[in-house]
């Protein structure tokens, strides 16, 4: 009676049958910290959260989707961009951060504004500099594309247009994106027999002495807030993590970046002002200023701020910062737009 | 309810033992038919379910809130607010026998904005299935709590995208502001300076969120063919002069998300409410 009433009704359930994906956790990562059981990631929900990644919907004139400022090839960054430019002509004021391995964060953002990966596209989403949009009118959007209609009941139970299955969908997406298979990593897991060159073992000799105690872990930061003594750029006045909490101890501090794809991900601090690694180098090297809150662990012990490196130092570190991009990353057909 | 019916039952016992034991057997037989009695009555009221309305009512002093009127304050400052809103949430009900009922946590945030008054000046939250019982008080959160905000958009169907609409979302961050208050204040020496008081807790690095507990005057009498309304008196003066009396000229006019000033608000705020009376129909 029962299959002869459902095959008999016109308008049939989309029914919820979804596949569970599993999120990666590479044998020398840290552990996952977002709460997948809030949020199980399935097939359905990864495919609705890439959609409304590449989706320019989400933007106030429809057309700077989340994967304007952030582009595969480049470590999900905004190539060559210093700054992003959003709707209406608006310049962000800090460089696009690469999406990757965003599982084992629990902060997000340049000065951790955000403290939930869910919560964390809401601050793009609706900043008058990025996409300048509200979540209630992307809802009203979606509601009334019919992509969307029939993927919310195949992706979540409630099947409901919503910011919270907006959101979740989203960090879906974000939380498959793993970087863990660059050169570095099949060497540390001693995996196809990958070997690292003389210069780039130097380098990592040298890495371990001057640059592992922030860029800590082989997610390559210790997820700390630190003043590292750029320079102020007046224009931006950019106060870093002082912003979220007010607090005078936090002037001027910013995340620690990983150090993921940094081959890929140019510019580099946070308001792109270095365009390669060896200005990056040269900055630690001798540019550093005391912008009266630096970081103790940058101090000589002749007090002058730094982190000395001969030139050849220099040479040898980049060749090991290389060795962590990771070809199937960028190239992952699963995070691709086509 | 309950209670009365028991004492019922034992004066009927007293009387009857006093007329003959006799009639003690039979007495007991009686009791058990009329206990079973009892229990069908309190489970038609346990299966049965009812609307409850809060209403919030803000005024400051004995002076209703009134946009752009100017108000005194302690140490001869006053001001004038333009938007007055603030989340409750977790609200939850006590019966007299000292059992609750929370509301269900999707549902369970509120916007409470003045903006949506009507002309009494009152903003209606409407609670529906909620237990048929006799409720003695009402608690809630302002704000919103960290077990929640730590959910991210779990559980909280359209909660940030109406937050967001209501302006009680940070722009620049992801977490809410639990009170707004806008508009200008004035001073000896100052007039008609920018107030703004967008006080919220700080992703999970400051917590601001305080818990409200209030005694009805009277019984709270949910019923399904009884809709009770709960009239709550915010007082907004309190947020200045409450178990701490602030200067606006001590940077109190500018209160966002420095950890001095924004714990000294919530816990000024958490003293602004009071139950003034209870309609039950």
């Amino acid at each position: 009676m029962a299959i002869l009433w459902s095959c008999d009704s016109d308008s049939p359930e989309i029914s919820y049958t979804p596949t569970y994906l599993q999120v990666e956790q590479p044998a020398n990562f840290p552990e996952i910290q977002y709460n997948l059981s809030n949020n199980p990631v399935t097939q359905e929900g990864f495919d609705l959260g890439k959609a409304l990644f590449y989706d320019g919907k989400l933007s106030a004139n429809n057309s700077i989707p989340c994967a304007f400022c952030h582009e595969q090839a480049f470590a999900f960054t905004h190539h060559g961009h210093t700054l992003s430019h959003g709707v209406n002509g608006g310049i962000g004021f800090r460089n696009s951060q690469p999406m990757q391995n965003l599982a084992y964060f629990s902060e997000f953002m340049w000065d951790g504004a955000a403290s939930h990966l869910d919560l964390q596209p809401i601050i793009p989403l609706t900043s008058e500099l990025e996409m300048g949009e509200t979540l209630s009118n992307v809802v009203d959007k979606l509601k009334a594309d019919t992509y969307y209609q029939s993927q919310f009941p195949l992706a979540f139970d409630d099947g409901e247009i919503n910011s919270e299955n907006i959101l979740k969908a989203l960090s879906q997406f974000m939380l498959m994106m793993v970087s863990s298979n660059s050169k570095y990593d099949k060497y540390v897991r001693n995996e196809e027999g990958v070997t690292l060159t003389e210069v780039e073992l130097q380098g990592q000799n040298i890495f371990e002495n001057k640059c592992s105690s922030c860029h800590a872990t082989d997610l390559f930061t210790d997820q700390s807030y630190r003043n590292t003594g750029l320079p102020i750029n007046a224009k931006l006045d950019d106060t870093g993590r002082f912003k979220v909490l007010e607090n005078p101890e936090d002037l001027y501090k910013f995340k620690v970046p990983s150090l993921r794809n940094v081959e890929k991900t140019f510019p580099y601090m946070h308001d792109g002002r270095f365009a390669t690694l060896t200005a990056v180098l040269n900055f630690y090297d001798s540019g550093m200023v005391d912008n009266g809150n630096v970081d103790e662990s940058l101090k000589r012990s002749d007090g002058s701020f730094g982190i000395s490196l001969t030139e050849n130092e220099k040479v040898q570190l980049i060749a090991f910062l290389k060795t962590f991009t990771d070809n199937e990353f960028l190239n992952d057909t699963r995070f691709a737009e086509y | 309810m309950e209670v009365r019916t028991t004492s019922y039952h034992l004066s009927i016992i007293f009387i009857q033992m006093k007329i003959t034991k006799i009639f003690i057997t039979l007495l007991l037989c009686a009791t058990v038919i009329s206990c079973s009695n009892d229990d069908n009555m309190v489970e038609s009221l346990v299966g049965q379910t009812g609307d409850l309305i809060v209403k919030f009512d803000n005024g400051v002093g004995d002076q209703d809130l009134i946009f752009d009127v100017s108000y005194d304050k302690s140490s001869n400052e006053s001001y004038k607010l333009t938007s007055v809103k603030y989340i409750v949430s977790n609200i939850e009900l006590t019966k007299s026998d000292g059992s609750t009922f929370m509301y269900p946590e999707i549902e369970n945030a509120f916007i409470v904005d003045e903006a949506d008054a009507n002309n009494a000046g009152e903003i209606y939250i409407t609670l529906n299935d909620v237990p048929a019982g006799d409720y003695t008080k009402i608690s809630f959160g302002v704000g919103i709590d960290q077990e929640r905000f730590q959910k991210g958009a779990d559980g909280q169907g359209n909660l940030l995208a109406e937050a967001q609409e209501k302006e009680m979302l940070w722009s620049w961050a992801t977490g809410f502001r639990f009170i707004r208050l806008d508009g200008v204040y004035s001073d000896a020496t100052v007039t008609d300076e920018a107030l703004n008081i967008h006080m919220g807790s700080v992703g999970t690095s400051l917590d601001n969120y305080r818990e409200v507990s209030l005694d009805a005057p009277n019984t709270v009498i949910v019923r399904e063919a009884s809709t009770p309304e709960v009239h709550i008196k915010a007082d907004i003066a309190k947020v200045f002069d409450g178990q701490t009396s602030v200067l606006f000229a001590d940077g109190y006019n500018q209160v966002h998300t420095d950890e001095t000033t924004t714990p000294v608000i919530a816990d000024n705020l958490m003293g602004i409410f009071m139950i003034h009376h209870v309609h039950n129909e």
